[in-house]
């Protein structure tokens, strides 16, 4: 166990450190300078002032240099400041958003599993017919639309013609648990459609394929209900897969949820990388891209790690 | 077998079906359906080939002039009128502002304030000056201010009873305070040495002089906005910028509440506010704003319908079209819509051959449609076209100029053209009768897109141009315009681009139009090039003439000095129009006074332009 953990640990800095080097040469040499967009149309007028701030913000530094200075902050903790809302700090940036974010990426997780475990186990128990291929057909045309759409859609439905939900913002946990969940509901929904239709696929092959194992029939000849022989025998040994993408999508949607936060205006991680891209905010994109990345990572050897909890077989080998 | 049979019938059908509704329908139903454009824009001609065959084989008539005070059909400016007497002005009530985009910071001195900003800042601050129905400047804080006889030296009265937010009072020697923390500014050093502003000293307790390093009869102008305008208290700003920007401090009718970055800053009522409307209640009216960032414009536009928001502040076309069918259709809203002198278009780069050579420029304007341009972009009834940097319904605007203009004219334009082609003298070096070539560049909107896909086709059709069409995001196409590494020259050919604004003329067009090289700089004996002359054009006599205007505060003297800029730039065509912006404040229907909000002396304001309300004197009508 130690090993493994020792051989996760290596995976993360190596993975982190392509990453952030990637990353960071990919933004630094589009065209475009964040002194600009600092100063804008009044400061750009004098050019020894845009000199100036190019030289404060080392932007004519070597990029070598660059990503050093960087890096040695970075593994202290220090991610910098943001170029372009100046006085707050990349980290502090990140830890008003990362609730934001979190909170949308759960909720479309669990919504996307409540729904998508009954329909992936009615699929595979009615495989063939028509339960099987509604809810299949279902899946395809989740898969199909783009969650913006969706989005775009709820936004029209429950915010404009039925007046029962906000179209846009965010209400914090501080303002109240029924506000939050209020602004939350839409845009999680949203993202959880696609994410369901995936996780119903899964549990349905792989359900499938453990209801034809002998211990299925062993328990059929036993006498079990359909139910319990499904949701105690089958289930669990057919969540393995299902875990791997949660986790693997939890990852993702926190770097993946760009789209939904600028349509509803949410100011999560997402919104806050877009904006910061836009406006060459190195230190912001920098940081945010590293956390993801972390967050990714660390998810997945948690899951890599669930597995050996949740099936003996792994344990023993 | 059977049922199998149907479903594939069935299946088979539904693809007709979708095959036949792919192919069918109109090739305009893209262009119709397009948004509008974003804060680069593009000038661009949406005319299908067969209407480009046709404007070749006969001679297009000549565009009427737009006369004076003209606007759009359906009255685009909402009428900026007082209020009718007796209107009760209700107080209280909260709002919620959805802004097109979120802040960068709080300060005047050192954060960019575009268009959503300058809805949130004059809450907090107020300014020195502002900008009056007629289009001059009337004081705010300053009673009264005077300049010497060569305009060297203004002298300002402030009023007196302002206090800050922190309960401090305004005097004399804050405003001098102020001076140096703007010299400081990252935004503000800038326009201190555009504005040839020298230095500020308090002269009186509330007597202000300001000295300037040059003369400029226009100097009001730039105390009616950020970052020189707006009154910020200076000791707590010296002392720590960074905490300033959490609790900024200034004189406006309303006060600093919270911000959450992304999502929400709100202000409340300052219950000390020095200004009380013409019946003597105190204003302001509303006792609380939230303003949010909203950057998709369809759900701004929804937080409006659905009651989520008060006000969706818009500078698009297409979401003006979408409001005002929204209104038609029964929704309770009001548009307080402006049209200014910002016009859309693109410009040349003159330091680029074969730009540098005017057949060029005037032959691909001349191909350049503006009516089909404005109404693939969705402006029609909207926009208006543009043929110079006033709108006609600007105090400055010249019918001389707009007849001046090179008219949509496709024969003549290529012909324009084809002179230079085939002249072997040609500067870019190209061989008689080879196609010039050019980057056509524009910001990825969608709207921006199909229009410079149809301004491709149509300088295609000349068989005159190769046409490279290119997207960059906002900033990627900025830096090729500035172009900081090539000495502010830029890297463009033909680039999508809005100019102009509603202040005095002096504040934008001068450096715009100011020495655009180093070389050029030193010759005229100016400190330096200019970044801002996008185009890189220059042109002594209308450098000189641009001059001459800061040096008089004769109307007249001045209109005729503009008039002259603007028939040698239609005489140059450093750049191209596609018809001028639309901006709109759509508000809920009991939301009102955005458009007959006064000065302290009675005088009507300018009300909102660019979509920047004054939230000062806004109240709720229910």
């Amino acid at each position: 166990m130690g090993k493994l953990l020792a051989a996760r640990f290596v995976r993360l800095l190596a993975t982190l450190f392509a990453v952030t080097l990637v990353s960071f040469f990919m933004v630094v040499l589009l065209p475009g300078d964040p002194a600009v967009a600092i100063l804008g149309q009044d400061g750009v007028q004098n050019p020894e002032l845009l000199q100036q701030v190019q030289d404060e913000l080392g932007l004519n530094d070597p990029l070598h240099v660059r990503y050093g200075d960087w890096l040695g902050k970075a593994v202290r903790g220090d991610l910098g400041d943001s170029y372009t809302n100046r006085g707050q700090s990349v980290a502090d940036t990140i830890a008003d958003r990362v609730p934001v974010t979190a909170q949308l990426a759960f909720m479309a997780i669990l919504i996307a599993v409540i729904f998508a475990v009954p329909l992936g186990v009615i699929g595979a128990y009615k495989q063939g017919r028509w339960p099987d291929k509604a809810t299949s057909a279902s899946a395809q045309v989740a898969l199909s639309v783009p969650n913006f759409i969706t989005g775009i859609f709820f936004i029209w439905l429950f915010a404009v013609k039925l007046n029962l939900l906000p179209a846009s913002n965010w209400n914090r946990m501080s303002n109240g648990l029924g506000a939050n969940l209020k602004t939350a509901i839409m845009p999680a929904t949203a993202l959880a459609l696609t994410q369901m239709a995936i996780f119903s696929r899964l549990v349905r092959s792989d359900m499938i394929a453990t209801l034809q194992e002998n211990y299925i029939l062993a328990a059929r000849a036993k006498g079990m209900s359909d139910r319990f022989i499904l949701f105690r025998h089958a289930l669990r040994p057919s969540s393995l897969s299902l875990m791997t993408i949660v986790g693997i999508n939890f990852g993702a949607l926190l770097g993946g949820t760009v789209v939904i936060e600028t349509l509803f205006a949410i100011p999560g991680l997402g919104f806050r990388l877009i904006n910061a891209i836009s406006q060459r905010d190195i230190q912001v994109i920098q940081g945010i891209t590293v956390f993801i990345a972390v967050v990714y990572v660390v998810i997945n050897t948690i899951v890599d790690l669930l597995y050996i909890a949740i099936d003996p077989r792994i344990r023993r080998k | 077998m059977r049922k199998q049979q149907v479903f594939r019938l069935l299946a088979l059908l539904l693809t007709f079906a979708l095959v036949a509704a792919a192919c069918g329908g109109s090739d305009n139903e893209a262009a119709e359906e397009t948004d509008d454009n974003a804060e680069v824009d593009s000038g661009s001609t949406d005319s299908e080939p067969e209407e480009e065959a046709e404007s070749e084989d006969e001679a297009e008539p000549k565009e009427e002039v737009v006369a004076a005070g003209t606007e759009a059909e359906g009255d685009v400016d909402t009428e900026v009128a007082a209020t009718e007497e007796g209107t009760i002005r209700a107080q209280g009530g909260e709002i919620a502002v959805g802004l097109e985009a979120e802040l960068v910071g709080l300060r005047p001195w050192e954060d960019t304030c575009g268009s959503p900003c300058m809805n949130v800042l004059p809450t907090l601050y107020d300014k020195l000056m502002e900008s009056t129905a007629d289009g001059s400047y009337g004081g705010w804080l300053f009673t009264s201010i005077e300049s010497n006889a060569d305009f060297t030296e203004w002298v300002g009265q402030l009023r007196e009873g302002v206090t800050f937010h922190d309960g401090s009072a305004l005097t004399a020697q804050t405003v001098a305070d102020m001076f140096p923390v703007q010299q400081e500014g990252a935004t503000s050093r800038g326009q201190i040495a555009a504005s040839n502003l020298g230095d500020v000293t308090a002269t009186g307790d509330f007597e202000v002089t300001y000295t300037m390093t040059a003369a400029n009869s226009a100097f009001p102008a730039y105390l009616s906005r950020a970052p020189l305008g707006m009154v910020f208290e200076p000791s707590s700003a010296a002392a720590d910028i960074d905490a300033f920007n959490e609790n900024p401090v200034g004189t406006g009718p309303f006060m600093f509440v919270s911000r959450d970055l992304d999502n929400e800053t709100i202000v409340e009522r300052n219950p000390n506010y020095w200004m009380s409307d013409s019946d003597g209640t105190q204003l302001p009216y509303l006792d609380k704003i939230s303003f949010r960032p909203i950057p998709d414009e369809g759900t701004r536009l929804d937080a409006v319908l659905s009651g989520t928001t008060d006000v969706a502040h818009t500078l698009r076309q297409g979401t003006i079209r979408d409001g005002r069918n929204a209104r038609d259709d029964g929704a309770e809203i009001f548009l307080f819509e402006f049209q200014g002198n910002n016009v859309g278009g693109g410009m040349f780069n003159l330091l680029v051959p074969p730009f540098d050579d005017v057949r060029v420029r005037r032959g691909l304007t001349q191909m350049n449609s503006q009516e089909n341009v404005i109404e693939a972009l969705g402006g029609t009834g909207i926009s208006l076209p543009g043929t110079q940097w006033f709108s006609p319904d600007s105090v400055w605007y010249s019918e001389k100029a707009a007849a001046a203009w090179p008219q949509f004219d496709f024969a003549a334009g290529q012909a324009t053209l084809k002179e230079y082609v085939d002249d072997p003298t040609r500067s870019d070096g190209k061989a008689v009768g080879e196609s010039i070539s050019t980057e056509l560049s524009c910001p990825p909107d969608p709207t921006l897109i199909a229009a410079m896909q149809v301004l491709e086709q149509t300088w295609t059709a000349s068989g005159l141009v190769d046409v490279e069409l290119t997207n960059y995001d906002q900033q990627t196409h900025i830096g090729y315009a500035l172009g900081g590494d090539n000495g502010f020259v830029g890297s463009h050919t033909t680039h999508c681009w809005r100019v102009a604004n509603d202040e005095d003329p002096s504040t934008w067009l001068t450096p715009a139009l100011s020495a655009p090289t180093a070389e050029i700089a030193e010759a005229a004996g100016l400190p330096g090039p200019s970044p801002l002359n996008w185009s890189n054009y220059w042109n002594e006599e209308v450098f000189a003439n641009l001059i001459a205007a800061t040096r008089t505060g004769d109307f007249d003297e001045r209109y005729v000095l503009y008039e002259k800029v603007m028939l040698q730039l239609a005489e140059d065509v450093p750049i191209w129009f596609s018809g001028h912006t639309a901006t709109a404040l759509i508000v809920a229907d009991e939301l009102t006074g955005l458009a007959s909000w006064e000065l302290p002396d009675g005088t009507l304001g300018n009300g909102h332009p660019n979509a920047e309300g004054r939230w000062g004197q806004a109240w709720l009508d229910n």
